[in-house]
């Protein structure tokens, strides 16, 4: 009995290192991640306004129906990335995600930007080259450092309610988001 | 034989607590990197530049647009106060108070995420369009048949989880509100 329950106990701690390496593993191996699901909405230098979600159809991004939502993908390799654009007056919120999916920068227009989106992304090399004073920007750009080269933001725009809906889309396609020259 | 035996037994558990404790850990997080408030669960640096490994490998699992933590946070609820899990054939009532937030949106989900709110209805509750007691708190029904104050109508049968999405929130500052304050889940009849 004693020898038994040595072999559940080894059969535990084998257990307890297949999950261990399991969660670490995940990240790595996923292939429906969400920057796989970006990449595929052709989102490069333009912005693209994620469909509207609807009752009874699958939603991958688990967005909010109460939202419109403008993706846009920048890979920072060919230049600082600038996302910038007027938007509709209401709640918006802007954020910066990595290739792994996590935000590395958020912010909401309650912190005093108002309607008007100015936004430059920047690697670490490019960051430099800022501080140096050797890349010209437009002042009052919101500066966001990254890490990485492979980057995507989100823009949320709170739809007050829904027959305003494609007059805020619209404004949302109109979001210039692409690299400095 | 008995070397076998015990073999096969360590192999069962090793893959049966492996496999099993990390389907768990990120279905809905009750072990770890969530932080539970009553039926609520979120899980709190989904949205920090530096998630944990468990909140990293939850963000390769659902693969969804998270939340940055400025812009808000997601609270999913999959059972009721009591423990229970949400039952398409029941009614529910939520009541209480919500916590600091420019808004906030309550949507009925499927286990894929899918909005499950009857056609024709509006797919989610919304702050700005609830009717409140004279205090100011809250009270929504959540089903198949008509409630009373707010109802968020759902459609179909089996189980479902409730999501409330904080926007523009401090519940993670510490200043003024606290989490502590989140609607409870009642069942009503079946």
């Amino acid at each position: 009995m004693a020898r038994t329950l040595i072999w559940i106990i080894a059969g535990a701690v084998l257990g307890a290192i297949i999950h261990l390496s399991v969660i670490l593993a995940l990240p790595a191996l996923a292939t429906r991640d969400v920057w796989s699901k970006v990449t595929a909405l052709n989102a490069t230098d333009a912005v693209a306004v994620l469909p509207e979600v609807k009752a009874g159809q699958p939603n991958p991004l688990r967005l909010d129906p109460g939202l419109a939502y403008a993706v846009c993908q920048v890979d920072l390799r060919k230049g600082p990335g600038v996302v910038s654009g007027v938007l509709p007056q209401g709640f918006w919120s802007l954020a910066v995600y990595n290739r792994a999916g996590a935000v590395i920068y958020s912010t909401t227009n309650r912190d005093g930007i108002g309607q008007t989106l100015d936004l430059g992304i920047f690697n670490a090399a490019q960051t430099r080259m800022l501080a140096e004073q050797q890349l010209d920007i437009a002042e009052g750009l919101l500066i966001v450092e990254s890490a990485a080269d492979d980057v995507f933001a989100v823009i949320r725009l709170a739809i007050p309610h829904p027959v305003m809906r494609p007059r805020f889309e619209a404004a949302l396609k109109d979001i210039v988001c692409s690299n400095i020259e | 034989m008995r070397f076998l035996i015990h073999l096969l037994v360590m192999i069962v558990v090793a893959l049966g607590v492996g496999f099993g404790l990390s389907y768990f850990a990120l279905t809905d997080g009750r072990l770890f990197g969530a932080l539970r408030v009553g039926p609520w669960a979120a899980w709190p640096d989904v949205g920090a530049p530096d998630p944990n490994p468990y909140t990293s490998a939850f963000l390769s699992r659902t693969g969804a647009l998270q939340l940055g933590a400025s812009e808000g946070v997601e609270f999913i609820a999959s059972h009721d106060s009591e423990g229970r899990t949400l039952d398409r054939a029941c009614q529910y009532t939520l009541a209480g108070t919500t916590p600091v937030a420019t808004f906030w949106t309550l949507q009925a989900l499927d286990g894929d995420g899918t909005n499950i709110a009857s056609p024709g209805s509006p797919l989610e509750m919304h702050s700005a369009r609830i009717v409140r007691a004279e205090d100011g708190s809250l009270r929504i029904g959540v089903g198949t048949a008509l409630a009373p104050y707010n109802w968020l109508e759902i459609t179909g049968t089996g189980s479902f989880v409730l999501a409330l999405t904080l926007y523009d929130t401090s519940v993670f500052s510490s200043v003024g509100s606290t989490v502590q304050t989140l609607p409870s889940i009642t069942r009503g009849q079946c």
